[in-house]
């Protein structure tokens, strides 16, 4: 009961001081958020994505840095270790150590409580016909870049091998990807208050 | 725009080398066109971790966690005090995504960040909200309407967008408000829903101390609405409102 009443901010600053039942807390809160992505970069392996989600927690759990509220709010960024740590794991041998350094004092934190409710469900429910729509404004092969690079975590070398193009082609077709995803995330998003 | 900002996606996944890296970071420091087109990838590419179907975790997860940290990986138990920073949420939620998206998805990324940190806010139609709408399979939920609200009389300066959305059979109304005057002690901000002359409560809600607020209505199956209005009152338990009007769709 004490520890649902705790904000995640506070949850953190526990964890940080190596209080456990904060850590369970946080567990309730995005173990679903964090499984259900393991499990897509898993591809569905049970035994890969409990691997991955174990390792997340532990991490979190080791983290050194004292918080330190700053950027970055507490689901991307534990989205952002989780997917660091499931392509490390799942692409050992290719992966070079520290992809993308994140501290905790990277993180914005947002003062909230409760993890799983229903405005959760319908915003990731919006947010992910959002996405799909974007890419659907993406060339087959833009789109096969994205899956390559962000949900199977190649490296663009090796995406240029799998794709048989230039390394350059591929830094091109990058640039133009993102270019066009975010585009759409600007404008066509903003288009919806004319489209009632 | 010079030839250094081309590295920006590169630099954004990690992918120049030691020596590139720091070129490009030195560059960055002054370069306002890569800092502005860095931070809006970065929110993009965030994005992206949201196109994930929900799968049910095991029951037994939990235990195999902390078993795995705890058992095979101890280290010691110490406790101490901690002081937490309180900050005005929906600022922070504001300044991660306003940079990135035009006005109105400002607004809905506001309410998508809200749902997905579970911002637990103060007001009892969300705590219903969430009983109610505790559905397995959720269906496609959609924006089905937008309406922008007005501030007049002492709340002239504020503003605001209502949007309602679909999933399934149930309609949500989400509200959301900026630049509302502090409210005082029992003070509330009422929602009303106008048909035909008569009004419905949609709850009540405390800006915070920016001025923001937000505020979530199921909407019962019968009603519709042909306006919204707020007013301010003095007690948070009125069924018709009492206090004048400081809002409303135009
Ligand atoms: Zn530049």
């Amino acid at each position: 009961m004490a520890m649902k009443s705790k904000t995640d901010e506070e949850l953190i600053g526990l964890i940080v001081q190596k209080h456990r039942p904060a850590l369970e807390e946080l567990y309730d809160r995005y173990a679903k958020l964090i499984y259900s992505f393991s499990y897509k970069i898993a591809k569905g392996d049970t035994d890969k994505t409990k691997e991955i989600v174990q390792h997340v927690f532990l991490r979190l759990w080791t983290t050194k840095s004292t918080y330190n509220p700053a950027k970055g709010q507490l689901a991307n960024w534990l989205l952002t270790i989780t997917r660091n740590i499931a392509i490390d794991l799942i692409r050992k041998e290719q992966k070079h150590n520290g992809t993308i350094p994140l501290e905790l004092d990277d993180m914005l934190h947002i003062q909230g409580q409760q993890s799983e409710d229903v405005l959760q469900q319908v915003s990731r429910n919006l947010l992910k016909q959002q996405i799909q729509e974007a890419k659907r404004h993406l060339s087959e092969p833009q789109q096969r870049l994205i899956n390559l690079l962000y949900w199977e975590g190649y490296s663009l070398s090796e995406i240029a091998e799998i794709e048989k193009k230039p390394l350059g082609t591929i830094k091109s077709r990058l640039h133009q990807t993102l270019k066009k995803l975010r585009n759409y995330f600007n404008e066509e998003t903003g288009g919806v208050r004319h489209g009632k | 725009m010079e030839n250094k900002c081309e590295n920006l996606s590169l630099y954004m996944i990690n992918e120049l080398t030691a020596l590139e890296k720091e070129e490009f970071e030195r560059h960055l420091k002054t370069c306002t066109h890569c800092q502005h087109e860095l931070e809006s990838l970065q929110g993009l590419w965030q994005t992206l971790s949201y196109e994930v179907e929900e799968v049910d975790v095991p029951e037994t997860l939990k235990a195999d966690v902390m078993n795995f940290i705890f058992e095979e990986n101890e280290a010691p138990q110490q406790e101490q005090k901690v002081k937490p920073t309180k900050k005005g949420f929906i600022d922070l939620i504001k300044l991660n995504f306003k940079k990135h998206f035009s006005p109105l998805s400002t607004a809905v990324a506001v309410v998508l960040v809200i749902g997905l940190v579970g911002l637990f806010w103060n007001n009892l139609q969300l705590k219903e909200t969430i009983t109610v709408l505790e559905t397995k399979e959720a269906d496609p939920s959609q924006i089905v309407s937008t309406h922008i609200l007005k501030g007049q009389g002492l709340a002239a300066s504020a503003n605001g967008n209502a949007y309602l959305i679909q999933e399934g059979s149930t309609t949500n109304l989400v509200i959301e408000l900026n630049n509302m005057p502090r409210t005082k002690d029992e003070e509330v901000y009422q929602v009303w829903l106008l048909k035909n002359g008569t009004r419905q409560n949609a709850g009540t809600l405390k800006p915070d101390q920016n001025g923001n607020g937000l505020i979530t209505y199921r909407l019962p199956q019968s009603l519709s609405f042909d306006a919204i209005g707020i007013t301010l009152e003095l007690n948070p338990n009125n069924t018709q409102p009492q206090g004048q009007k400081v809002m409303g769709t135009s």
